[in-house]
């Protein structure tokens, strides 16, 4: 199709439900709107309840990020509480979300991304059969590898959080679980095997190597492990200024440990800023919601019945300073200041520069990882105690894999008053706002080019995957 | 029938080999509480039988239970299950995308009409006409209505397909209602938990696949053999229960030995699931093991039945079956009349969208 319009939809291998229409002229995509079809209205569902409940209730809006919503909830809580975890209960938390995130990369780059290089439309490249042999849905040899190293990494959570999905054990005081001597034993026998995949299969070399790279240059020459393959198939398919982004990230900071969160916060447009949280508010001229645009504790939700005209999806626009953010593995990296990411970024920050972010992130987490459980003292307190107010506010701002993730939550008579979520997908997959500004995904669509004939071009399945979207956490 | 493969066939060609199977059969007998007697009999109704389609879908949900099922604790017995279900459809793992994907469903649904197993993870939301919840731009609930006609049999994969689970949760925006509410003319197993043990998972489907039958159900429509005891029956902190031994604050000294979580609200003694004989993540642990209570997630209306942390003795016993109906009529009677509200308005809604003019089976 060279002119007219287009809708993709269902995609599958991405979490939830998703339709994108894509306005085409002149064989590319002119402009694209995105719709989250889902909406379940956890929100509303939270009002009036115990606060508490949140700890229970937000974590299952979301499958493959439990834990993210968990920690964003039990912060949140702590804020309104006044308690924040003993530094030991803290590190528990922050290597429990640390594995669900290196687990949540490698599920989107071996069973999520990566397939896509396995269409026929490949199959007079020269990489084509190793990608059919490593990466055919639910069959390739990597993904097999993958799923394999995936669930013992998640012995882990096992271990630590008592079950994953859904875990309990991420508390506003700490984590309920005090591992002992041998816990520490077990998780670092976890820890090394994932080293073996992760070093044998992923990178084929030492972590250390590929978090040490510092330009887009030295990545180019990487051949090792399933990354060379990616990365062979990236320089071949020009992945590097497909779907390019805005130059704008933002980060609440991942893994907020003694010296400071791992990963810094902050934000980035085209250089480094400061955070101002209070400049986030939601836009909602395009969702098919009621009410103005408005800071998340003054924000409500109420979903329009009518589904005006003028509004085509269940999702929000988040804005910063009224400035749409991309956020995730690539954000994360680059306002932490990595050189490697920032060079991608300053470079366009494509689908090339999202998905090493991602890998990079992997090699990077598995470092940390290895250092909270070093540290960990088998003897020092994981859990304050502390009560619940009658009235309060609180916020928990957290960073999941795909990004920024916030919970603000009013308590008011000892019950939840009002409890606002924005989603890193939120933020990724926004629709335009009162200005007309297209959301991040909406805005790196925009020149991707569809061959001759294609229903469903692969172009766009890589920009849209190279975000991993979570469709059920953006509505929710 | 003689063009669909037997399950063994199928396996081989999966690069399975023949002692990997013998080996997963005997898992099977054993995962099932069957005797070595059984190991042979499986293994012959593999050899001989063609394999049953599974079509799996997704509703109003979070996928926790496909993520649980991913990564059960035999990695043979769950690349053999999904060896079986690959061939078929399921729309997070599967690699078609689109109009494509679509045409899967349908093309697998006119294959092996009458003869396949439809797997629901999720439930369909019915208020504006099912709005909340758009597939290929379709309700989902018609979705399910399509694929259900045609199966043979049901799965309620988790909370969500057997009871609504959290989206349920008052006041029920989207009124997300069960499987078995929807769908009355099928048999419907429930497996429920948030999400369900993978192993229970596993082992619901490969007997099922296997013995191309329903397995015993209890009263809830529950397969017996994983959900006929108590996560409190078979709790290794029972001993701490009955001397009396208590958790009474987080991480407190009682904590740390392991005591009883009864008074930190644990619904174990009300909970019927495997947790605490099977366990979770490959049989590392489950919550009561790592300091917590168990909330009760396979149990129906485990999500409003006051705070998680309240002690039994101040809720309503679940898993009642009155009890559980009660809360069914009243969420029914709270959205009944917001729906009539808006019916018309969500009918022109509904001319708008094109794709849903699409004539059904």
């Amino acid at each position: 199709m060279t002119e007219g319009r287009l809708v993709l939809g269902p995609f599958n291998r991405v979490e939830g439900d998703l339709e994108v229409h894509l306005d085409v002229a002149d064989g590319v995509v002119a402009a694209a709107r995105v719709n989250a079809p889902l909406y379940r209205g956890f929100e509303r569902m939270l009002e009036g309840k115990d606060p508490r409940d949140a700890l229970t209730i937000t974590p299952r809006i979301c499958g493959i990020c439990s834990i993210s919503q968990s920690a964003a909830a039990a912060r949140a809580l702590g804020a309104a509480m006044g308690l924040t975890p003993p530094p030991a209960g803290e590190a528990v938390m922050q290597l429990i979300h640390a594995v669900e995130n290196v687990a949540d990369h490698m599920t989107h780059f071996n069973l999520f991304f990566m397939p896509d290089f396995t269409r026929p439309i490949y199959a007079d490249r020269f990489w084509h059969g190793q990608a059919l042999d490593r990466f055919t849905a639910m069959q390739g040899s990597a993904q097999r590898a993958a799923v394999a190293a995936r669930a013992e990494l998640l012995h882990i959570l096992g271990l630590l959080a008592g079950k994953w999905p859904h875990t309990l054990a991420l508390q506003p005081g700490g984590v309920t679980k005090a591992p002992g001597a041998r816990d520490k034993v077990r998780l670092s026998t976890h820890l090394r095997a994932f080293r073996r995949y992760l070093e044998e299969v992923l990178f084929g070399a030492p972590v250390e190597d590929f978090a040490a790279l510092a330009s887009t240059d030295g990545l180019k020459d990487w051949s090792r492990g399933d990354a060379g393959l990616f990365l062979r198939i990236a320089l071949d398919t020009d992945l590097e200024n497909l779907g390019r982004g805005a130059g704008r990230y933002l980060s609440f900071g991942a893994y907020p440990l003694a010296g400071g969160h791992a990963f810094r916060a902050g934000v980035w447009d085209n250089g480094p800023q400061t955070l101002e949280t209070s400049a986030i508010a939601e836009d909602l001229s395009h969702a098919w919601m009621l009410g103005a645009t408005a800071h998340p504790l003054r924000g409500m939700t109420l979903p329009d019945e009518d589904m005006r005209d003028s509004a085509y999806s269940w999702c929000k626009a988040p804005r910063l300073d009224g400035r749409p953010m991309e956020t995730g593995a690539l954000a994360r990296q680059v306002i932490d200041g990595h050189p490697l990411a920032v060079d991608l970024a300053i470079r366009g920050g494509g689908v090339l520069a999202r998905v090493t972010a991602r890998l990079l992130e992997i090699a990077r987490t598995q470092i940390l990882m290895e250092d909270i459980v070093r540290d960990l003292d088998p003897a020092a307190r994981f859990m304050e105690a502390g009560s619940l107010p009658d009235q309060g506010v609180g916020a928990g701002l957290v960073e999941a894999a795909r990004g920024a993730l916030g919970h603000w939550l009013r308590i008011e008579q000892g019950r939840i008053a009002s409890y606002q979520i924005i989603a890193p997908t939120t933020w990724n997959f926004s629709p335009r706002d009162s200005l007309g500004i297209p959301g991040p995904l909406e805005a790196a669509l925009a020149g991707t080019p569809l061959r001759p004939g294609e229903e469903t071009p692969v172009a766009v399945q890589h920009v849209v995957r190279s975000f991993d979207p979570c469709m059920v956490c953006t509505v929710h | 029938m003689s063009q669909i493969e037997t399950f063994y066939e199928v396996m081989r060609r999966q690069g399975i080999t023949r002692r990997s199977f013998m080996k997963y059969c005997s898992l099977t007998a054993a995962a099932l509480g069957l005797g070595p007697s059984f190991v042979p009999k499986i293994a012959h109704a593999m050899e001989t039988k063609p394999r049953t389609p599974v079509i799996w879908i997704h509703g109003l949900e979070c996928t926790c239970c496909s993520e649980s099922f991913i990564r059960s604790a035999h990695p043979l017995a769950k690349d053999v299950v999904l060896s079986m279900i690959s061939l078929d459809y399921d729309d997070t793992l599967m690699a078609a995308a689109g109009h494509a994907a679509e045409a899967a469903l349908q093309d697998t649904i006119e294959k092996y009409k009458g003869n396949y197993i439809l797997a629901v993870e999720g439930n369909p939301p019915l208020n504006e006409d099912g709005m909340y919840c758009i597939i290929g731009g379709k309700p989902f609930v018609e979705q399910l209505r399509h694929a259900a006609e045609h199966a043979k049999a049901i799965i309620s994969w988790g909370a969500c397909a057997s009871y609504g689970c959290v989206q349920a949760a008052a006041p029920n925006p989207t009124r997300a209602t069960p499987v078995h509410k929807v769908i009355l003319d099928k048999p419907i197993i429930k497996v429920p938990g948030c999400p369900p043990i993978a192993e229970v998972m596993t082992g619901v489907i490969t007997y099922m696949l296997t013995f191309d039958r329903m397995p015993t159900l209890d009263r809830q429509g529950r397969p017996a053999m994983f959900y006929s005891q108590r996560i409190h029956d078979k709790c290794y902190r029972r001993p701490h229960f009955d001397a009396g031994q208590f958790v009474e604050t987080w991480d407190d000294e009682g904590a740390r030995k392991g005591f009883c979580l009864y008074k930190m609200g644990c619904k174990g003694p009300t909970t019927y699931n495997a947790c605490s004989t099977v366990r979770w993540n490959e049989g590392v642990s489950f919550p009561i093991q790592s300091g917590h209570g168990c909330i009760g997630c396979s149990e129906d209306g485990f999500w409003d039945q006051g705070s998680f942390y309240d002690r039994l003795t101040n809720i309503k016993q679940f898993g009642v079956e009155a009890n559980a109906d009660q809360v069914g009529m009243a969420a029914a009677g709270v959205v009944g009349g917001a729906v009539a509200v808006h019916a018309a308005v969500s009918a022109l809604k509904r001319a708008q969208k094109k794709t849903q003019d699409k004539v059904e089976g």
